[in-house]
């Protein structure tokens, strides 16, 4: 693509050209082309026929970063946070690292509509996260905006996910060996410092090695027995809890390499992970994803469109961040940069979400609910 | 098909041999020249509305300046050993400049300079900037100004487009939508894969399109470009985001 996608002016205002005020603006994008095409549907209309996939194809990548829809999050407590939804537009198939520059300048340049739009805060969805947390400086200025990756609920409903699918499965998270896969992001820091403590061992994986000895540093000052590896197959096939908090380039790098009935939790993006035949045993969720238990509306409506989970109102937990925000009336940068999560700001920003009654959305993964007990707002702690 | 403006070429211009993508350029000359034929013919009408004069001298100005496009694309074609010909009455490019000459009719100055600068300037400016970056030589270079220029001549406009949509952007944008139910969709479906509506008129064979990647293009990077700039020029207007995007995602493929 020649031209930049990025630079566009969004207003803040309606059809009628009245404006409109903007509490929370979420910075997204699709994870398929199946989730595309289905937005594109929306936006088309009855009327007209869907777009062949060649065509979903050809014409996304040349779409500029713009508010697709309004969003409205309704509090327990009786308020509503108005928002927007902004997608970048970033096209599935181009996550990898060579598209790195062009997808930074799609989130900067939906970070910019957010900023015409009036948005007092905004939450970066997904991979914009990922791009963005150690690139904070690179996005626009906006005097009354600001900006978090929303990583620390993330981390938050993670934690409170392994609780929870510890407790449905009888077992004992001091008795575990936790992997954390990804472990020197911002997220999967975050886990590891909530969760170290009450382990009877952590293992770490990352790619870059002096972040790892770092964290291992960090962790056993606090008396954790650490181990650490720059590739998961280092590690011996012990772990009965795993969180990946990056993608894995394949799930079959963890076949052999945990405890066969081990919980997994894909908190990674995209979630690519499954239970197996070659892993039957292997308790897979999906991580880091809350409900709105006061609702959510769409205008246009865009329910279970870009929300694609098998459960009403659950959103990332990273979008969830800058609803409770705004539903809290704290427009400030609660999450930035990377590896600064600690479990006193996962435990504030868990509890401005309760109390707008967002909180761990039910567990499942691809093939759907994982338990059909689960329910919503049933949190199982972690150990104190 | 005969072309219906003549124009004056250079006779120091030579003729090289005719290389194995020339008919294809060939044929995206003949678009582009077309186009800059009916813009001159655009702007000649637009002259004739307006109020202020020096608005009228403006377009007559655009109008010689969008003939000295099409004469340099005349050249560009000799240049590669083939005649470039021009269909200003070709189905699509006549429905266009029947969009436009509605406007005229209504004495709408602010409808001709919409459809004119944002929708078939958006077209102009993203599909020539494509081609600059591949065409051969000077026949990229010429391709490449020619975008630039006209891209100058947008920020007039969009000054004059501000101004009257901060005065009642509800009527702006219902214009707007008007003209692009006609303008656009027309446009749509001449960057489309396919013509489904039989031959264009301009093209001296069959379709281009199929043979655009020959010369490294296509016609879906041509459309998709020109929807980008379309989408940004609305958004620097100020027009919703969301509104546009779908006005755009409802255009035939």
């Amino acid at each position: 693509m020649g031209r930049s996608v990025a630079g566009i002016a969004f207003a803040g205002r309606s059809r009628r050209g009245r404006s409109i005020e903007v509490d929370f603006a979420l910075v997204g994008h699709q994870e398929s082309w199946k989730a595309a095409a289905d937005v594109l549907a929306v936006l088309r209309g009855p009327r007209h026929a869907p777009l062949p996939d060649d065509d979903i194809r050809d014409i996304l990548p040349w779409i500029p970063p713009r508010a697709v829809c309004h969003v409205d999050a309704a509090s327990i407590a009786g308020t509503t946070a108005r928002g927007i939804y902004i997608d970048s537009f970033i096209p599935p198939d181009r996550l990898g690292a060579a598209s790195t520059h062009e997808n930074i300048a799609r989130v900067r340049g939906a970070a910019a509509c957010a900023i015409g739009a009036g948005a007092k805060i905004v939450s970066l969805g997904g991979f914009s996260s990922i791009l963005i947390e150690g690139n904070f400086n690179r996005l626009p200025e906006g005097k009354d905006t600001v900006f978090t990756t929303g990583n620390t609920l993330t981390v938050g409903f993670i934690v409170q996910g392994i609780g929870k699918m510890c407790a449905l499965e009888g077992r004992s998270i001091r008795a575990s060996t936790l992997l954390i896969v990804g472990a020197t992001g911002d997220v999967g820091s975050g886990c590891a410092r909530c969760l170290a403590p009450f382990v009877k061992r952590v293992l770490l994986g990352a790619r870059n090695v002096e972040r790892l000895r770092r964290l291992a540093a960090e962790l056993e000052a606090d008396g954790v027995q650490v181990e650490i590896a720059t590739d998961p197959r280092q590690f011996s096939a012990e772990a009965d809890l795993v969180i990946c908090a990056a993608s894995l380039a394949s799930p079959s790098l963890l076949l052999g390499r945990i405890a066969p009935d081990a919980i997994v939790c894909d908190a990674g993006y995209p979630k690519n992970l499954a239970a197996s035949p070659r892993m039957p045993r292997a308790k897979v969720f999906f991580g880091g994803l809350g409900q709105v238990t006061g609702g959510l509306r769409f205008a246009p409506d865009f329910r279970g469109i870009l929300n694609r989970h098998p459960f009403p109102d659950v959103v990332h937990g990273c979008l969830l961040e800058g609803m409770a925000l705004a539903l809290e009336g704290r427009f400030e940068p609660f999450s930035q940069g990377r590896g600064f999560i600690t479990r006193e700001r996962v435990a504030e920003i868990e509890t401005v979400a309760a109390r707008h009654g967002i909180c761990l959305a039910p567990l499942f993964n691809a093939d759907g609910p994982v338990d059909a007990r689960s329910d919503s707002c049933k949190l199982e702690p972690v150990p104190a | 098909m005969e072309p219906v403006i003549g124009l004056n070429r250079s006779p120091a211009i030579e003729c090289i041999s005719v290389s194995p993508g020339a008919p294809i350029w060939q044929d995206v000359l003949a678009q582009a020249m077309t186009g800059e034929l009916v813009a001159a013919m655009n702007y000649t009408c637009l002259s004739e509305i307006c109020d202020d004069p020096a608005e009228a001298a403006d377009a007559l100005e655009h109008a010689q300046g969008e003939r000295r496009h099409a004469a340099a694309f005349a050249a560009e074609g000799l240049k590669i050993g083939v005649d470039v010909p021009n269909n200003v009455d070709a189905k699509h490019w006549k429905r266009l400049r029947g969009v436009f000459m509605g406007c005229i009719t209504e004495r709408d100055f602010i409808g001709c300079l919409i459809v004119q600068e944002i929708m078939l300037e958006s077209f102009a400016v993203a599909s020539y900037a494509r081609v600059g970056k591949v065409g051969p030589g000077s026949l990229g270079r010429t391709f490449a100004s020619i975008a630039a220029e006209e891209e100058e001549h947008i920020d007039h406009a969009m000054a004059i487009l501000g101004t009257e949509r901060a005065r009642d952007a509800r009527r702006f944008d219902d214009k707007v939508h008007r003209l692009h139910l006609a303008v656009m969709t027309t446009l749509a479906e001449m960057l489309a894969r396919e013509c489904r509506h039989g031959h264009c008129e301009v093209c001296h064979g069959g379709c281009v399109k199929p043979s655009l990647p020959e010369v490294a293009l296509t016609a879906a990077e041509l459309r998709g470009a020109s929807l980008q700039q379309y989408l940004k020029t609305l958004d620097t207007l100020g027009l919703p985001g969301e509104v546009t995007l779908a006005w755009v995602a409802q255009l035939p493929v």
